[in-house]
């Protein structure tokens, strides 16, 4: 009886517990599964707030709090240097020409010595105080006090900054250097009232700017998403239109991909891969881009301290032997066009000489010239399909790119390809950024892909490419002119640029610099970089595009302020919009 | 007593060594944080940028074993330096956005998993050759061969892209407030799902096994046994008796698996755009923010030391032969 009873509550108890187990954890699953389920049903993506930009141009996980528009290394740089505080002169890119923004004139005195701006009037800054030339005097003499704010190099040029009265500046130039214009045009200026009692601006955190432009109030700020609302002194009447910038903090160039996709984002500067099909086809009303070939032309630079690349006719029988419209297709999805002989970007189109462009006859697809070429270089061909050199050494060099960066990658790619055809053997070698930037910064490469820099005008591009004084030796570190190449033809055409300040006179000058370009051929352009530009036209009107290019569309064209052009520009669909869109490209030229 | 002081002198000296190898090891890398910077750029930076930059940074050239003591000398006194890849921003500061959500994802995970894994190991090894037996454990040693951050890529494909369910990243959407609210909390929990999802089902497997093997081998003991005859309860023998027992090979376990959960959740965070120290991790090293990247190893070395420590105190409590050996 007794053993039957005990048996028996083992068994009741047991099967309690075989039971409960299982059933608590199922239930417990059922329940988080089903909240999860019923919160991701009704969630619907919320509508973005009308009238607020969304802007995704850096690539950040969180934001720290940073409205320091003088200091190189800072975080949430975008509108600071584009939105909040304003250059003298905004350099449209898409028109080549200086608009007036701070500043209304500029005027060249003393043989170009002396540069004088006129200062605009009216303006006032976020607090409501005027703002005066002693403003742009007390931002460059900051500059002088502390060079890590120097980041365009002004004080390499300048002498002496005065002041002549409210609306005039001068800036004395410690030599005859009338490409610095550019660079002090760009300067974005802070106003003297607040930074004169700041201890350290090289490390000053800004929280609470107080600026010149369009966005100025810090509405918001977490570390995923800040907004800026209008400033309410704004110099231009009635603008902007639009109310507040919204910055989300998206981590990588895929995350921003999808915020575009899904409609959460407005403006954005990211490459996109096949973007008709991904963005424009899943709204067509609404999804826009426009990439035109404004940013950097790309390079293959070919080390010219190095034997066989000193030889002018290997590094156009190089430059022959790449079949570049089979390039910009694998590589960049034919968002760009081969370059022309010149180099020059579409931000220079106004620049091109037709004579230079027809005398560069190296930058064609053509494997019998390229091997003509060789052949009269003396390079013959070795036994193994490849050519040897006068040693009986086999032609055999490394190209180098940045691992991650897959259009570089597979540029190079297709440029092994091409000089296998002419019997040199080539192989790509994709380093990290560092390693990579460090080896071709200190000469020590055969081949590498590369940037070049873009100005206001085709000196600084020029100039970092074949000027006899951008030259280090090799093993030291040189931040252009990777290829070490000197041409005493450009240096002399470059000096005299240097003192021309006649847009006709510097037109001639940039000619001339295009025809020792193509004569000499010192590196091999591959295409010009376009300027990524994706915008919803469904919630904003204006953005600039191939029917209306007033400027530049990108994002990514902050550092002289360009941005502005389009921020000021630009009208939220719900508002009465006219449309015209041209009233920051009317360039008032004095 | 003894016991916990040889094992605190232990993890000082494994503090010690962390720390000079996360000094040491960064700086093996090729270039500085100016250029690095620069980079980032592609050119749209003049060149004179690159001086600006070095002299921003005040870049010293002092001989590196003097760099590691004045290193040494700061960490002491609570001091991480200044970030560069955050500029102006003490690492401290920087890292102290990110930390509660990369505690919270990591954390949250690491219980979550934990718990469901040993309590599904327990039933494993109680019901034998059961149900819960034969489809759990290769199930989630299936799903833990595949690493996090590919469940995780998959997981926001399907849940986040083509059906919409889940947020496509992000700790919480920009329309509700932070703070103590029941948006607020809700809206982070979804915005959870995803990250610590993956997590667990990566990791499930490991608790599973170890506690469903260990839980056999002890339900064969003679005390189990004896339990049994003296006619306690199955639930008072599974749990109090065996699990207790079974339980220590995992505890022990988990002070390792903090390491690895952290780890592996900076990754999951990069998927998700989580705004933990994962993605300031990348940021770091793509900068060559040596601060910064000093500053978060040393957090997470803490954290597994940290870690390790109480599963010491707890293993102490668990297994009363580790009380008698050392006492």
């Amino acid at each position: 009886m007794k053993r039957g009873r005990m048996l028996r509550g083992r068994m009741t108890r047991g099967r309690r517990l075989r039971v409960a187990v299982p059933a608590v954890l199922v239930a417990a699953l059922l329940v988080a599964l089903a909240a999860v389920l019923l919160t991701g049903c009704t969630q619907e993506r919320a509508p973005l707030p009308e009238g607020v930009l969304v802007v995704s141009q850096e690539q950040q996980a969180s934001w720290i709090r940073n409205f320091n528009p003088l200091t190189t290394a800072s975080a949430a740089r975008w509108p600071t240097l584009s939105g909040i505080y304003e250059p003298l002169f905004i350099f449209n890119s898409i028109t080549s020409e200086f608009v007036p923004w701070l500043a209304v004139g500029f005027e060249w005195r003393e043989n170009n010595r002396v540069l004088r701006i006129t200062t605009r009037e009216g303006v006032r800054w976020s607090d409501g105080r005027p703002f005066t030339a002693g403003d742009v005097a007390f931002t460059f003499e900051l500059m002088r006090e502390f060079p890590a704010l120097d980041r365009r190099g002004s004080w390499s040029f300048l002498d002496d900054v005065r002041l002549v009265n409210d609306n005039t500046v001068e800036f004395h130039f410690e030599r005859l250097y009338v490409p610095g214009f550019g660079e002090i045009a760009a300067q974005q200026i802070v106003p003297e009232h607040i930074w004169k009692d700041v201890e350290d601006p090289v490390t000053f955190s800004n929280e609470e700017p107080v600026a010149t432009g369009p966005f100025t109030e810090v509405r918001l700020f977490r570390n995923q998403v800040f907004e800026l609302g209008r400033n309410p002194y704004y110099w231009q009447e009635g603008k902007p239109a639009v109310e507040a910038l919204r910055m989300p903090a998206l981590p990588s160039n895929d995350r921003a991909n999808l915020a575009l996709v899904f409609d959460e984002i407005d403006w954005a500067g990211n490459f996109v891969p096949a973007i008709d099909r991904v963005f424009v086809d899943r709204d067509p009303d609404a999804h826009a881009y426009w990439f035109p070939l404004t940013g950097s032309t790309i390079f293959l630079y070919a080390n010219t301290k190095r034997e066989p690349f000193d030889d002018v006719r290997v590094r156009k029988a190089v430059s022959l032997s790449i079949d570049r419209e089979l390039l910009v297709d694998v590589a960049l999805f034919r968002y760009s066009r081969p370059s022309d002989p010149t180099a020059l970007c579409d931000a220079f189109a106004s620049w091109r000489d037709p004579g230079a462009v027809a005398a560069g006859d190296w930058v064609s697809f053509d494997v019998d010239r390229a091997n003509a070429l060789l052949d009269e270089a003396g390079y013959a061909w070795g036994e193994d399909g490849f050519r040897v050199d006068g040693e009986g050494k086999r032609l055999d060099f490394e190209i180098l790119t940045v691992s991650g960066w897959s259009d570089w990658v597979r540029a190079a790619q297709v440029i092994t390809r091409g000089l296998a055809d002419v019997g040199i053997e080539a192989s790509v070698r994709t380093g990290d950024f560092g390693s990579w930037f460090q080896r071709v910064q200190e000469g020590n490469f055969d081949m590498s892909l590369g940037w070049s820099y873009e100005g206001p005008t085709p000196y600084t591009f020029y100039r970092w490419l074949m000027a006899s004084d951008t030259v280090e030796p090799v093993g030291e570190i040189a931040p252009g002119n990777w290829h070490r190449y000197a041409s005493p033809e450009a240096d002399r055409v470059l000096e005299a640029f240097e003192g021309e300040a006649d847009p006709e006179g510097q037109r001639e000058l940039a000619a001339e610099l295009q025809w020792a370009f193509v004569t000499e051929a010192p590196a091999i352009p591959l295409y010009p970089n376009p300027s990524w530009a994706e915008f919803n036209i469904g919630r904003f009107d204006g953005f600039p595009t191939a029917e209306n290019p007033y400027a530049d569309p990108s994002p990514n064209k902050f550092d002289r302020g360009e941005c502005l052009l389009v921020l000021t520009n630009l009208v939220p669909r719900g508002q009465a919009a006219d449309g015209s869109a041209d009233d920051g490209s009317q360039a008032e030229e004095q | 007593m003894r016991y916990i002081l040889k094992r605190l002198g232990f993890y000082l000296l494994a503090g010690w060594v962390a720390l000079t190898l996360n000094f040491f090891l960064p700086r093996l890398m090729p270039g500085d944080p100016a250029t690095a910077l620069f980079a980032r750029f592609r050119g749209m930076l003049g060149p004179e940028a690159l001086d600006a930059l070095r002299e921003t940074f005040g870049l010293t050239d002092a001989p590196l074993i003097m760099q590691y003591f004045t290193y040494l000398g700061h960490v002491l006194q609570g001091d991480l330096g200044i970030s560069v890849a955050y500029f102006p921003s003490p690492v401290l500061d920087v890292i102290q956005g990110g930390l509660v959500w990369t505690v919270l994802l990591a954390g949250s995970a690491l219980i979550i998993s934990f718990v469901i894994g040993s309590l599904l190991g327990v039933a494993a090894a109680w019901w034998r050759f059961g149900r819960i037996d034969s489809l759990a454990p290769p199930l989630s040693a299936l799903l833990g061969a595949f690493p996090y951050f590919w469940l995780a890529m998959v997981a926001l494909y399907i849940f986040g892209f083509k059906f919409g369910w889940f947020p496509l990243g992000h700790a919480y959407s920009d329309a509700v407030t932070p703070g103590f609210n029941a948006a607020f909390i809700a809206d982070v929990a979804r915005h959870a799902v995803l990250p610590v999802g993956t997590v667990v089902i990566a990791t499930i497997g490991g608790w599973l096994l170890t506690m469903r093997n260990t839980m056999v081998m002890v339900l064969g003991m003679d005390y189990v046994n004896l339990a049994r005859a003296k006619g306690l309860s199955p639930s008072r023998v599974a749990l109090r008796y065996a699990a207790r027992n079974a339980l220590i090979p995992s505890v022990t376990g988990f002070g390792m698996a903090l390491g690895f959960v952290l780890g592996g959740s900076l990754l999951t965070e990069i998927v998700f755009s989580y705004p933990g120290q994962g993605y300031l991790l990348v940021q770091a090293v793509r900068s060559q923010d040596y601060a910064l990247m000093q500053g978060i190893f040393l957090i997470i070395t803490l954290a597994v030391l940290g870690a390790n420590f109480i599963v010491d105190l707890v293993s102490l409590w668990l297994d009363p032969r580790i009380r008698e050996t050392t006492s």
